[in-house]
C-alpha cells in the first residue's frame, strides 16, 4: 500500500480513500466495470431483454448505439454539468464526427471495371485516409470547431448561450445538407446519405468493430472525465460554473476555461459520432437534426447531470424506448417527455442518485438502525 | 500594538497607492478623488455604508473600471493589468459573502488560490505525468499548512458546504493567501465570525504579516477589531477620505464621529441599508 502523503505536522493531502473496492481508486474500479461490459454480449444476462440480447445482432447494435450515445453525455455532461455552460451545438458536432471520418476514410472513387479493385461509386467515395488515422484528425478538428462555436458564446450566459449554441450547431447541419456533391452521393427516399466505409476492427466484422469502437470510444471519454472531474481541471471548471464572479481576482479567465470545456467534450461528440456511423453504416443530415440534439439532453438529464454513470443509464434507457416503440414515434416521444417529466419530479439529480437517494431515505436508514439493534442485543 | 513605522522608513513606493481616484457609475459619484498609499502591514478602511469602500476593492481587483485616476500596484499602472495579471502580479482579495463552490472540499476551493501558481498544462493532467503529480502535492502541502495555520486542517477535506459561515469566510482568507499575494484585501473578514474564530483568523493573519511584507487592507464594520489590529486607518465617507491615522486620532476626530461613529460611537455601522456592491 502506498504511504500516505501528508504534511509536516501529519494532516492528509488527499482525502481519505473510501473502504472496499472504491477504495482502491474510481480509475480501477471503474476500468473494471469497462472490462465487464466489454463482455456483456457473451454474458448470458443480457439474454433476457430481446432489445439488448447479444446473441442477435440487433441487440449487439443497439449496445453499440447505447455506448456511442453515451460517450456523446459524458462530453455533455463535461461542458453542462462541470462548467455549467449550457452549449447545445453538440448535435452538429456529432454529425461532423460522423460525416467527417466517413469522407475522410472512403476509399477513392473509381468506376472502371478494368483498373480498380473494387468499383467504388460517388455515393461511398472519399478521400482514401485510413481509419485510424482519420478518427483522430476528425476529432481533432472537431474540437477546434467547437471552441470555434464556444468563442462567441462564451460570453453569453444561460438561455442565451443555449440559444446561440443551438442556431450555430444547427448550422453546421445545413451546411451539410446544403452541399450534397461534396457531402453525400446517394438518394435515397430518407433524403440523401452516405454509405460510410465500413472498418473492420481485426477482422472481426463490421457489427463486432462497431461495437468494441463504441465501446472504446465510451472508455476514452470515461476515463479523461474521471482524471479530469478530479483533478485540476475539474476543480477550476466547478469555479467557472459556482462563482463566475469570483473567478476573475483568482486569476481564472472564466471565458479560456469554458472554451476547454466546449473543445473537450467536442472530441467526446466527435468521437461517439464517428462510431455511431459505423454502427448506423449509413449516415444522411436527417439522422443530426435537433431530434438528436433533444436525444444526448434527455441522456445526460434522465442519467443524472455531473454524475460519472449517469449517461450511461440515460443512454440504456434512451434506446430502449427507442427501440421498443420505433413503430410508434409520436408514443416514444410521448414516452420520452413523461420519463424526462417524472424524472426532474422525483429523481432531480437522475437516475444515477437512485442508489444515494436509496441509501439516505428514511425508510432505509430506519432499516439500518434496527439491524444494527439486532446485531447488538 | 504600537504603531508601525514602516510606511515612513525603509520602503520609497508603497506597495499599493490610490491616485486621485474617481468612480462613477452614470452620474452618481461614487469615489471623489482618493488618495491613499497603503503601507506593508494591517491597514483599515472604515466608513458609513454606501461609502465606497468595496467600489474601491473592486476598482483594484479589476470588476470596477476609475473614471480618473489611478490606482499603482508598486510602480504598475492597474489599469493595464487584466483581473489574471492582477492576480500574478500579487493583488487577491475575499468577498463580503465568501465566494466558495460549495460542493467542493475545503481543500479544492482552497487550491483554487493557487491557480496562477501551477506550471503545468492539462494535457500532463490527463496523462498523470509525475512532474504534475508532485507540483499537484506541493501545492496541497502549502495549502494544508494554510489551513493548519487558521486551525482548519480537520475539515479539508470535508465538502466546504458543511461548514459554519465563519469557518467558510476563513476558508476564504485561506484561498487568499496561498497565492503569496503582495497585497491582500480583506472585505469584512469578521462580520458573521463567531468570537473564537476572530481570534484564530487575527492570530493567523498577523503571524504572516510578520513574517512577510505582505500589504493588508481590512474593511471592517467592527470598530474595536479596526483599532486593535491597524496601525493606520483610514475613514471614507461619500467617496472621500475625511481622515487617516492611528486609531487614537480616528476615533477623536469630530469630523469621524460626526460622520461614522456618532456621538460616543455606539453605532458602528448597522447592515440596515446593504451596500451598492458589484460584487
Amino acid at each position: 500500500m502506498a504511504r500516505i502523503k501528508t504534511n509536516t505536522s501529519g494532516f492528509p493531502l488527499y482525502p481519505p480513500k473510501a473502504p472496499g473496492l472504491k477504495g482502491q481508486g474510481r480509475l480501477l474500479s471503474n476500468t473494471g466495470g469497462f472490462v465487464l461490459m466489454a463482455f456483456l454480449p457473451w454474458l448470458p444476462i443480457l439474454g433476457w431483454f430481446t432489445i439488448f440480447n447479444p446473441a442477435t445482432n440487433y441487440g449487439m447494435g443497439n449496445l453499440a448505439y447505447v455506448y456511442a450515445y453515451a460517450a456523446a453525455g459524458v462530453g455533455f455532461n463535461l461542458l453542462i454539468g462541470y462548467s455549467g455552460t449550457l452549449g447545445l451545438a453538440h448535435a452538429g458536432i456529432f454529425a461532423l464526427g460522423a460525416y467527417g471520418t466517413t469522407i475522410l476514410s472512403g476509399p477513392k472513387e473509381c468506376l472502371d471495371y478494368d483498373t480498380c479493385e473494387t468499383v467504388v461509386r460517388y455515393s461511398s467515395s472519399g478521400y482514401g485516409v485510413p481509419y485510424l488515422l482519420a478518427l483522430p484528425i476528425v476529432c481533432i478538428v472537431a474540437a477546434l470547431i467547437g471552441v470555434a462555436v464556444g468563442f462567441p458564446a462564451a460570453r453569453l450566459k444561460g438561455f442565451y448561450l443555449a440559444i446561440a449554441t443551438l442556431a450555430l450547431g444547427e448550422l453546421i447541419i445545413k451546411l451539410i445538407s446544403l452541399d450534397e456533391k461534396v457531402w453525400s452521393g446517394l438518394r435515397t427516399n430518407a433524403g440523401t446519405g452516405k454509405q460510410v466505409p465500413i472498418f473492420e476492427l481485426f477482422g472481426s466484422g463490421q457489427l463486432k468493430s462497431a461495437y468494441f469502437l463504441s465501446l472504446g470510444a465510451l472508455l476514452i471519454t470515461f476515463v479523461a472525465y474521471i482524471i479530469y472531474t478530479e483533478n485540476r481541471l475539474g476543480r477550476t471548471l466547478k469555479a467557472v460554473r459556482d462563482i463566475e464572479i469570483a473567478t476573475g481576482p483568482l486569476g481564472i479567465s472564466g471565458t479560456y476555461y469554458k472554451l476547454v470545456a466546449f473543445g473537450l467534450s467536442s472530441f467526446a461528440a466527435a468521437l461517439a459520432g464517428a462510431a455511431w456511423a459505423q454502427n448506423s453504416a449509413f449516415v444522411n443530415p436527417g439522422s443530426f437534426k435537433t431530434r438528436l440534439l433533444v436525444f444526448l439532453l434527455v441522456v445526460v438529464i434522465l442519467g443524472g447531470l455531473g454524475k460519472l454513470w449517469g449517461p450511461l443509464i440515460g443512454a440504456f434507457m434512451f434506446v430502449y424506448l427507442r427501440q421498443e416503440f420505433q413503430d410508434q414515434q409520436k408514443l416514444l416521444f410521448f414516452l420520452i417527455g413523461v420519463a424526462l417529466m417524472l424524472s426532474i419530479l422525483l429523481l432531480p439529480d437522475g437516475f444515477a442518485s437512485l442508489p444515494d437517494r436509496m441509501r439516505n431515505s428514511r425508510w432505509v436508514t430506519d432499516l439500518r438502525r434496527r439491524m444494527k439493534s439486532v446485531k447488538v442485543s | 500594538m504600537s504603531i508601525n513605522d514602516l510606511s515612513e522608513n525603509a520602503q520609497s513606493v508603497a506597495p499599493l497607492t490610490l491616485d486621485d481616484l474617481h468612480v462613477a457609475f452614470g452620474g452618481n459619484r461614487v469615489l471623489e478623488g482618493v488618495n491613499i498609499k497603503f503601507a506593508p502591514g494591517f491597514n483599515g478602511l472604515i466608513g458609513p455604508n454606501g461609502a465606497g469602500k468595496t467600489t474601491i476593492f473592486n476598482v483594484l481587483s479589476g470588476y470596477v473600471d476609475a473614471s480618473s485616476g489611478k490606482a499603482l500596484l508598486g510602480d504598475k499602472d492597474l489599469a493595464k493589468l487584466k483581473q489574471t495579471g492582477r492576480v500574478r502580479n500579487g493583488i487577491c482579495r475575499t468577498f463580503q459573502s465568501p465566494k466558495l463552490i460549495l460542493d467542493a472540499t475545503v481543500m479544492e476551493n482552497v487550491l483554487l488560490g493557487m491557480h496562477t501558481s501551477f506550471k503545468r498544462g492539462h494535457a500532463s493532467e490527463l496523462f498523470r505525468l509525475p512532474a504534475q503529480k508532485k507540483e499537484e502535492t506541493l501545492a496541497r502541502e502549502k495549502c494544508m499548512d494554510m489551513l493548519e495555520e487558521f486551525g482548519l486542517a480537520e475539515d479539508a477535506h470535508k465538502e466546504t458546504g458543511d461548514l459554519s459561515l465563519g469557518s467558510q469566510k476563513i476558508v476564504e482568507v485561506c484561498r487568499a493567501l496561498v497565492g503569496d499575494p503582495k497585497v491582500l484585501l480583506l472585505d469584512e473578514p469578521a462580520a458573521g465570525l463567531g468570537a473564537d474564530d476572530v481570534t484564530i483568523l487575527l492570530k493567523g493573519l498577523r503571524r504572516i504579516v510578520e513574517d512577510t511584507d505582505l500589504c493588508l487592507v481590512i474593511i471592517e464594520h467592527d470598530l474595536e477589531l479596526v483599532t486593535t489590529m491597524c496601525p493606520i486607518i483610514y475613514v471614507l465617507h461619500f467617496g472621500r477620505i475625511i481622515s487617516e491615522g492611528t486609531p487614537e486620532e480616528i476615533t477623536s476626530d469630530p469630523v469621524v464621529i460626526e460622520a461614522y461613529l456618532g456621538s460616543g460611537y455606539a453605532e458602528g455601522g448597522s447592515d440596515g441599508q446593504g451596500e451598492p456592491d458589484a460584487v
